[in-house]
């Protein structure tokens, strides 16, 4: 007779599965987080409305969760990129901070009266997205080839390379690019070089058409070309691939590059695209959460547009809470971490199986003998 | 004293005092990692481990329970950690990776919670400096060797400690053969799953006395960017002194004099911009761990491999 819960030999992968247990995770998560909300005198419930309520129930709000939706979602398309090719790249802080760098360079030299001058902003833009991408492709690239050259360990490089990274920007803000002023900061990028907003009576620019654009055409890498093809299975048995005539080397690079090049968007699209100037702490952990989101959508390109939305929503929801309840903004560090860690350990309970008939059996079996008593 | 000497015992005796950290965290890290578990949450635990110690101190003023109450704090959260590590069996440098970003999130709301005036940080009672007799008054190295904090000498003690019960006892031997080899450990009698547990949590507990190290005898106060990837030179350490306690010890000074180069050059005016200097130490951890010194060969076969009993 089969057992109420059943243990199986193997997960369970159906849609269904995944997604209610990815439910469950979150909710528990969202009660844990609960917990923190009462620590601050405050109820939950209210809470989480506040939280949810401004970033997706008001049209600027929304245009506000779009803006933090795009650098979330392009590094979190380059984690899919490199982790799937089986490069556990964490480097995404340093790539961002590489990439806005690069990009508010090449705004501040194409300004009225700079070297190069003004520059319309359809050259401008194909430009500025270039020298971003190779950027940051570049500076992935590097830890790419310590790997497959040196036989060094990807995951302490490139966060290391994170700390360098950030401090060449803090160079460069209180040094070379400083503005006058007290902030280490640029002076404000010329207005010809920002990202168009998209989306009347909003602040959603440009940048979420390019998040958007890079998902559909990493889905493509990934699903539909050859190229793709390599790179997964370089991921999931370099051997096999070396068997099979793959380059290893090569395509670990290559996944390396676009995955840089991805991070560095995100960096360009946030200076362009919401802050127009370069300012030390412009990462500020996004690299981090981006890999969290990647994560959450379980390295597919297609599900990181809505996780995006939903992780950028809630730091949006967030600023407000602290502004109007003062309630710190990294509560929602700690619920968007959590829901990760325990999607991670929900991911045991699809070994089990439950068998509602078994029980409907068993309650008849008990009445019966109840009865017969 | 004249000036190149003076910058020579400065240099000297920060670069011990800024070892000590990263070496005791490195210290338990090679537990964990000789265990077979990557414990990448050393970061996030070293940021507990300070916090709990500060506000443990800034309470009570009293140093030693403040130390304790951060190893605590580090061994508890890491329960958490090892429970993902081996039972769950996450993937560890995910499970690492998130973890510290949950710690960040915590600290930064608990931190804003205990000290809503935050306009000045406020600094707690701290380590001193022991100046032992004679020794201390030797010139140049007298003043850097043994003008440091006691936990500093502590640390220099755990250091041996380690090798010895890494390589001379039956727990170390039980602890290594899960990391290079779990099955045949297994078939030996070792239960690898307790083992691997022991790995983390000495890690999480050496983690977290780093951060209260940190808090108790370098700074004096907390802010958010403390630990800002200590956690993650440790795990350099680790590789650069190929899984050995003794061998980690000598990397960390070699970090802590990369390190210290800043500080000292900053006294006696230089005109490097400081950035740069700063960015010295991790610079060079990445090159020690880049593969061009090899390495490879040496770590524990099976390092961030879950093992499964069947």
């Amino acid at each position: 007779m089969a057992k109420f819960i059943e243990r199986r030999l193997t997960p369970t992968d159906s849609p269904w599965a995944i997604l209610t247990t990815t439910a469950a995770a979150f909710l528990a998560a969202m009660l844990v987080t609960a917990f923190l909300f009462l620590f601050y005198d405050a109820n939950p419930l209210r809470a989480y409305v506040a939280l949810f309520h401004e970033p997706f129930a008001t049209v600027r709000g929304f245009g506000y969760s779009l803006v933090r939706m795009s650098p979330l979602a392009l590094i979190a398309l380059g984690t899919i990129v490199s982790w799937r090719s089986g490069f556990s790249y964490l480097g995404f802080e340093g790539c961002f901070v590489i990439g806005a760098t690069a990009t508010a360079w090449l705004a501040l030299v194409t300004s009225v009266g700079a070297r190069i001058g003004p520059v319309p902003l359809f050259l401008f833009l194909p430009m500025a997205i270039f020298l971003g991408f190779a950027a940051g492709g570049v500076w992935a690239g590097l830890v790419a080839f310590a790997r497959a050259q040196l036989g060094g360990n990807e995951v302490l490089i490139s966060l290391m390379s994170n700390y360098v990274a950030i401090l060449i920007l803090q160079y460069l803000v209180s040094g070379p690019l400083r503005a006058p002023g007290s902030l280490p900061e640029t002076r404000l990028l010329p207005r010809a070089t920002w990202l168009p907003f998209v989306l009347p009576g909003t602040r959603a620019h440009a940048g979420v058409l390019i998040a958007l654009a890079a998902a559909g055409l990493v889905w493509m890498l990934l699903q539909k070309m050859p190229l793709g093809y390599e790179l997964i299975v370089t991921g999931f048995n370099p051997s096999a691939a070396r068997y099979a005539g793959i380059d290893v080397k090569r395509r670990l690079l290559l996944a390396a590059f676009f995955a840089g090049g991805l991070g560095a968007l995100a960096g360009m699209v946030e200076v362009l695209g919401s802050q127009h100037r370069l300012m030390d702490g412009i990462s500020g952990g996004v690299g981090f959460v981006g890999i969290i989101v990647a994560l959450l959508a379980r390295l597919n390109p297609l599900a990181v547009i809505p996780t995006a939305l939903l992780y950028g929503g809630m730091s949006v929801g967030a600023d407000a809470m602290q502004r109007r309840a003062n309630i710190p903004s990294s509560i929602t560090f700690i619920l968007q971490s959590l829901a990760v860690l325990l999607v991670l350990a929900c991911d045991a309970l699809r070994y089990y199986k439950i068998n509602p008939s078994s029980l409907g059996r068993r309650t008849r079996q008990t009445t019966a003998g109840w009865v017969a008593k | 004293m004249n000036g190149a000497q003076a910058f020579v015992v400065t240099w000297l005796s920060a670069s011990l005092g800024l070892a000590g950290p990263v070496l005791l965290a490195a210290l338990g890290e090679t537990f964990a990692e000789r265990s077979g578990v990557l414990n990448v949450g050393i970061e996030g635990t070293m940021l507990l481990g300070a916090l709990a110690s500060f506000l443990a101190c800034h309470y009570t003023g009293m140093v030693w329970i403040s130390l304790l109450i951060a190893v605590l704090v580090g061994v508890f959260a890491n329960v958490f950690l090892a429970w993902m590590y081996v039972s769950v069996r996450a993937s560890q440098v995910v499970a690492g990776l998130v973890f510290n970003v949950l710690t960040l999130g915590i600290v930064s709301t608990v931190y804003r919670r205990a000290m809503p005036s935050s306009a000045a940080p406020e600094s707690i009672a701290m380590f001193h400096p022991l100046h032992l007799p004679f020794l201390s008054s030797l010139s140049v190295i007298g003043p850097a060797l043994f003008g440091q904090t006691i936990l500093f000498y502590l640390t220099l003690l755990l250091a041996f400690a380690a090798h010895f019960v890494l390589f001379r006892t039956h727990f170390g031997l039980a602890l290594r053969a899960s990391g290079e080899n779990p099955a045949a450990a297994d078939s030996a009698g070792v239960s690898v799953y307790r083992m691997r547990y022991a790995g983390t949590l000495i890690s999480g507990a050496a983690a977290g006395m780093a951060g209260g190290y940190l808090v108790l005898a370098q700074v004096g106060l907390f802010r958010e960017s403390i630990v800002s990837g200590q956690g993650f030179i440790a795990l350099g350490i680790v590789i650069f002194g190929r899984w050995n306690p003794l061998k980690a010890a000598a990397a960390a000074i070699v970090f802590g004099a990369c390190d210290a180069l800043q500080l000292s050059l900053q006294i006696f005016g230089t005109r490097v911009p400081p950035q740069l200097l700063l960015a010295l130490p991790y610079v060079v951890t990445i090159l020690a761990i880049s593969g061009l010194f090899g390495g490879k060969a040496v770590q524990p076969a099976a390092l961030m491999r879950p093992y499964v009993k069947d």
